[in-house]
């Protein structure tokens, strides 16, 4: 009786979220996956809106661009995360504290005020670009920001901290009386990371890089603001068909977002294949 | 000989002195309890000796060489805690060898080695198990095994069964001892239990507030309490006042000591030549198991009394009972 009397009050209050994800996860979703398998204007069913991204190199060259700078910007970011994570858990708790708060401060400060920051201290004429000139150092002739390597910094920057919040937890994982018994075995800490700590919080760096590169892939704001739609990357394809620079074809953008989708769907299971052929045990 | 010394230990943290001057030796094979409340310093002392914990004060000897500086790995302890704390990505097997692989051994050696401890902790057919498959008991076993199978010089163990049920715990308990046996390996052991101290060790040691309260076989701590710390933590000695023992032997003068023990099962219902005579009222009636206990007052001192139990239970509450006590068995405390 009490049971069901409880499963009674859960069913009633997670009503309202089911119906939050239905209207602004599912039917969303929904629109989207039927409006890529019509014609311009919805002139009824069809595949052609795929064929076009398949056949058209303008398209293959979004993804690629895309792909790559959400996985090396995911991969330099989470490489940086997990050495600066574990420096982290050495301070005391205070201090760990406080270093958070900053991650999670910084991890939100992206799109367009982050662009346009980098742009007032490393642009053209910003800040460091000139005070590097002033020192007689001219920053412009190795780093240049509305290029490539000035997306991936941006990229690493808003990666970085969600990075670090998403590891910090990891850590907290690892048993102290793991790395002492380790110790007592006489294996080395290095020893430790690389047989046990390493290979316990794997599953959780590759979790986390998968949130990584799924949060780069949607990336748009910040690579908008800093080079225009001049730089190909899917979102800035998906935000030109579907606002319309020129002409809007939405059924298009629809279709881009799904394979979009697909590819962090892919990414995710290799990720999961990867790692559990490294952790036998998890399986 | 000693095999391990410990001298003068102290050890604080935040301005709390966990260990004060600690002092303790184990002769070679010994095992040895540990044996206090909460808080009193067990843990801090097994991980100081293991090299987790820096004393502040102290030195500390392994088999003659002064280990005081040496790092834990290179201690040659080996530590089991209750916690079991295997390596959950490898297997039993794995887990076992991981030790004998630090050590770079030769692959036969590191194969040789573990499967004879595999035995030995009864742990065969379980080699290829992921630690998360396994009961707690196993587990444990697990843990033990990691630990011996480098032969280490010491042998500690935190409370390795206390997250254990009782019946797992006893056979736990007469399989450590024999292994321990076997391999004459020097142990100490921490526990909560007296039980488990005083069936499985050659000494116990007493601690308290970071000291040691009393040392002894099981049997002399059980019978001859020194103090009255460690009258109250063993068994349910009723611990008594000079002024509470004189009224409750009326006439007797001659108590010097401020504080006395007296074992609630040395009561006994048949007189005794010589002994003290007290006639109680009874207060209450308890049936423990095989005991069944009267809680009494005479003279205005309340006492607890044990007696095997009897299938015809007569006492009934208010009733007098005289009881019967050997001079010896009422134990000064200092
Ligand atoms: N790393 C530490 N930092 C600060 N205080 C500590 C630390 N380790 C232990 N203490 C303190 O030292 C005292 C003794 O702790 P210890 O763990 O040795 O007790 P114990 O006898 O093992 O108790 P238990 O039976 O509960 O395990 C406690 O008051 C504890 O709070
Ligand atoms: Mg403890």
């Amino acid at each position: 009786m009490i049971l069901k009397r409880m499963n009674g009050m859960f069913l009633i209050s997670i009503i309202p979220f089911f119906i939050l994800v239905l209207l602004f996860l599912f039917v969303p979703l929904f629109f989207m996956l039927y409006s890529s398998f019509q014609g311009d204007g919805g002139s009824g069913f069809t595949f052609k809106q795929y064929l076009e991204i398949f056949q058209n190199t303008y398209y293959h060259q979004a993804f690629k661009n895309s792909i790559i700078i959400s996985f090396f910007s995911s991969l330099i970011a989470i490489g940086l995360a997990v050495f600066a994570t574990y420096s982290i858990t050495l301070f005391s708790k205070k201090i760990q504290d406080r270093i958070l708060v900053f991650a999670n401060l910084t991890a939100n400060f992206a799109g367009i005020p982050l662009a346009f920051a980098f742009i007032v201290i490393l642009g053209n004429s910003g800040l460091f670009t000139l005070l590097f000139k002033h020192f007689g150092w001219d920053l412009l002739n190795s780093f240049n920001l509305y290029s490539w390597s000035g997306l991936v910094l941006i990229y690493i920057y808003f990666q970085l901290p969600l990075a670090v919040m998403l590891i910090y937890p990891v850590y907290q994982g690892i048993q102290a009386q793991w790395k002492e018994s380790a110790a007592l075995l006489g294996a080395s800490p290095l020893q430790f990371w690389l047989r046990i700590g390493g290979p316990i919080i794997l599953p959780s760096i590759a979790g986390t890089f998968s949130i990584l590169f799924a949060n780069a892939m949607g990336a748009y704001a910040s690579a908008f603001a800093l080079t225009g739609s001049t730089y190909n990357l899917v979102t800035i394809r998906i935000g030109a068909l579907t606002t319309g620079d020129i002409f809007a074809r939405p059924e298009l953008g629809s279709a881009i977002a799904t394979l979009l989708g697909v590819t962090l769907v892919v990414a995710l299971l290799i990720n999961e294949w990867l790692t559990r052929r490294i952790r036998r045990d998890l399986s | 000989m000693s095999f391990l010394t410990i001298e003068n230990i102290k050890k604080s943290f935040d301005n709390e002195t966990v260990l004060h001057s600690l002092n303790l030796s184990i002769k070679e094979g010994e095992f040895i309890t540990l044996l206090g409340p909460s808080g009193c310093g067990k843990s801090t002392l097994l991980r100081t000796i293991a090299g987790l914990i820096h004393q502040d004060e102290g030195k500390i000897h392994i088999d003659g060489k002064d280990v005081t500086e040496v790092k834990p790995k290179d201690r040659q302890v080996g530590m089991v805690f209750q916690s079991y704390a295997l390596f959950p990505n490898m297997t039993v097997q794995e887990n076992i060898e991981f030790g004998l692989k630090m050590k770079k051994l030769d692959k036969e050696t590191v194969k040789q080695n573990a499967a004879k401890i595999v035995e030995l902790v009864e742990l065969t057919g379980k080699e290829k198990s992921y630690p998360r498959e396994l009961s707690g008991g196993q587990q444990q076993r697990v843990a033990l095994a990691r630990s011996l199978v480098t032969r280490p010089k010491v042998l500690l163990l935190d409370e390795p069964l206390s997250a254990l049920d009782a019946q797992i715990r006893k056979n736990l308990q007469k399989q450590l001892r024999s292994i321990q046996q076997e391999l004459n390996m020097t142990t100490i052991l921490v526990t909560h239990d007296q039980e488990e101290a005083m069936a499985v060790s050659d000494y116990v040691y007493i601690m308290n507030k970071g000291q040691i309260a009393q040392s002894g076989t099981p049997h002399e701590i059980y019978t001859r309490p020194v103090n009255e710390f460690v009258a109250r933590f063993i068994g349910n000695y009723n611990v008594l006042t000079r002024e509470e023992v004189s009224n409750l032997f009326k006439g007797e003068k001659n108590f010097k000591n401020k504080m006395y023990a007296i074992r609630p099962e040395a009561f006994s219902e048949d007189r005794i030549l010589d002994g003290y005579e007290i006639s109680g009222k009874i207060q209450k009636t308890s049936m423990l198991g095989n005991i069944t206990r009267f809680e009494l007052e005479a003279n205005h001192v309340s006492f607890i009394a044990d007696r095997l139990h009897k299938i015809d239970e007569d006492a009934q509450k208010q009733e007098t009972k005289t009881l019967y006590l050997n001079r010896k068995d009422v134990i000064p405390l200092s």
